[in-house]
């Protein structure tokens, strides 16, 4: 019990620290990114290629997270060429792109088979040890994350992105160069995805396709739906919850003797449930965005 | 200062604008009138950077804008406001106040993690401007609420605030009345009238002609996406290529004089 609650909480931290990403794109500033995944693949792939070429960790860390943000800069500057909802597709196709890459160029990535040479952490704690250690490492990330995103968009930057979500030529017409607040916000939170793949690839040791695929960026856009799009606090406790409840649909196959396949089928059901319930029933989340008020006094 | 040559835009086959020019002095008042359709409204978005002409030429103190980007125009001192302003649901008024403030500081993200105390010395200063601004406005009791929630009207008025927290030099209006109560419309031509006073230039895409003949020195009158005429507003009813445009004489009272506001061409 114990060991499946902490294995949810750093996966929930995470997935949190890719969720804490999307929630400044699509929260603040209303960028679809449905290919969110990319910034965590291309964090876990280049711990994994880098490991597997005897690179120092931090170094590949590093690496990954400049690359995500060389990627977010691309992302960003596709998106001064279309409209939101083809950059949308497009995210998704480009993320579907590194996808199939990491499955086909065998040399590289070793396809298919993956990548399980990332150095494991804390691995002398005994299992409930490493765990823990993992907890608080994963835990301080996120919140360091949270508290970076926070500040970042505290003042007029944050305002700008706001205003671009939602009245776009209004932006454009006060002066807000609107192509570069979207470059931006990628920039800013494409290696903070990354970091959270590199973590990940170090914390499962094994970085592979399946973990690129679509329906990590639907858990993750799940996790920032249920707890409030644009409210940070709120993308937190969706991690959680939305981790928690993949978490226990894992027990689906042993609780009812549904067929393994079918089982799997059923706990993708479940986070499609979760998220097509919050959009129809409560689209602001658990803990909707907040309105800011600004006293006279400050 | 503000110069447009020859500028042509066709929306599928049909000329919205056909080889307009005008010219706005340093501080000037201009009134943009003409009839619906008649391509004010596009012209003023090939000025302000929303639209690109298909030919033409269009300058601001020297410089080619027509293929500029809006937010650069603006970043010139050219700004413009909106016919019917989108206004945000989750931003407050003063919110979108600030947003039309320049602050470089809070607008750069290493600043704004780095020296957060240096950003919120500058947004202080610019929350006691808008404040200022607001009070001026009658819109200081509504500081706090959703930019969205407040009338139509108020959202025009918020919508030349949030361009004037950004000093314009110029200011491209797009039919600032139109919806806006007697009171409201009083409170905002008595604003305009101040920027004006201190150097602001203005462009006035107005169908109210009073409030036109109030504000502005001077009227170019657009017909068919070209301009067919300059003059003084009062000059306005004895053009006859202006009476024809309009195909009809009712905004006008009996001595030829625009009537006071709220006659509508």
């Amino acid at each position: 019990m114990l060991d499946f609650l902490l294995g949810v909480g750093v996966l929930a931290s995470l997935y949190g620290i890719v969720a804490i990403a999307l929630n400044l794109q699509a929260g603040t500033t209303g960028l679809l990114n449905f290919g969110i995944v990319a910034f965590f693949g291309i964090g876990a792939y280049a711990t994994g290629i880098g490991s597997m070429h005897g690179l120092a960790w931090p170094l590949s860390m590093l690496i990954g997270m400049l690359l995500a943000a060389l990627a977010g800069l691309g992302f960003g500057r596709l998106g001064s060429q279309l409209s939101d909802v083809y950059w949308a597709i497009a995210t998704l196709a480009l993320a579907e792109l590194l996808r199939l890459v990491a499955l086909n160029s065998g040399g590289l990535t070793r396809g298919a088979n993956g990548i399980s040479s990332a150095e494991p952490f804390f691995s002398g704690l005994g299992s409930t040890g490493t765990d823990l250690a993992w907890l608080a490492l994963s835990g301080a990330v996120l919140a360091a994350c949270a508290l970076i995103a926070w500040q970042a968009i505290r003042f007029q930057f944050g305002r700008t992105l706001r205003m671009v979500r939602e009245c776009e030529p209004l932006a454009a017409a006060l002066n807000h160069d609107v192509t570069g607040a979207k470059v931006r916000v990628l920039v800013l939170s494409a290696p903070m995805a990354a970091l959270a793949g590199s973590l990940y690839a170090h914390y499962i040791s094994f970085i592979g396709p399946q973990e690129l695929a679509p329906f990590v960026t639907f858990l993750i856009w799940t996790m920032v739906v249920v707890g409030g799009m644009g409210s940070i606090a709120g993308v937190i406790v969706g991690a959680f919850l939305v981790e928690l409840l993949y978490g226990l649909t894992r027990y689906i196959h042993d609780i009812t003797g549904i067929s393994a396949t079918s089982s799997a089928g059923l706990r993708v059901l479940v986070v499609g449930a979760c998220l097509l319930g919050f959009l129809l029933f409560r689209p602001a989340g658990i803990i909707p965005e907040r309105l800011r008020r600004i006293d006279a006094s400050s | 200062m503000l110069r447009a040559e020859g500028v042509k835009k066709e929306f599928a086959g049909i000329h919205a604008l056909d080889g307009a020019s005008l010219e706005v002095g340093e501080g000037e008042a201009i009134g943009l009138v003409g009839p619906n359709g008649s391509g004010k409204s596009t012209l003023l978005s090939a000025m302000s950077g929303f639209l690109r002409p298909d030919a033409g030429e269009i300058t601001f103190d020297g410089r080619r804008i027509e293929r500029m980007k809006p937010w650069r125009v603006a970043g010139l001192g050219l700004q413009r406001t909106f016919q019917l302003p989108q206004m945000p649901e989750k931003m407050t008024v003063l919110e979108v106040m600030l947003t039309g403030a320049r602050l470089r500081r809070g607008n750069s993200i290493w600043t704004s993690l780095l020296r957060p105390g240096a950003v919120a010395a500058e947004q202080a200063e610019a929350i006691d401007r808008a404040r200022a601004l607001l009070d001026e406005m009658t819109l200081l009791r509504l500081a706090n609420q959703p930019a969205a929630m407040i009338s139509g009207g108020q959202q025009k008025l918020l919508s030349l605030g949030a361009a004037l927290m950004g000093s314009p030099r110029m200011l491209l209006l797009d039919e600032p009345t139109a919806g806006v109560n007697p009171t409201l419309r009083g409170v905002l031509a008595e604003r305009l009238r101040q920027v004006h006073a201190a150097g602001t230039a203005l462009v006035i895409v107005e169908h109210d002609m009073g409030f036109v003949a109030d504000l502005c020195e001077r009227c170019y009158v657009l017909d068919k996406g070209t301009v067919i005429t300059s003059c003084a507003p009062s000059k306005l009813a004895s053009d006859q290529r202006v009476v024809e445009a309009y195909l009809g004489t009712k905004a006008f009272g009996k001595d030829g004089a625009p009537r006071r506001s709220g006659a509508a061409l």
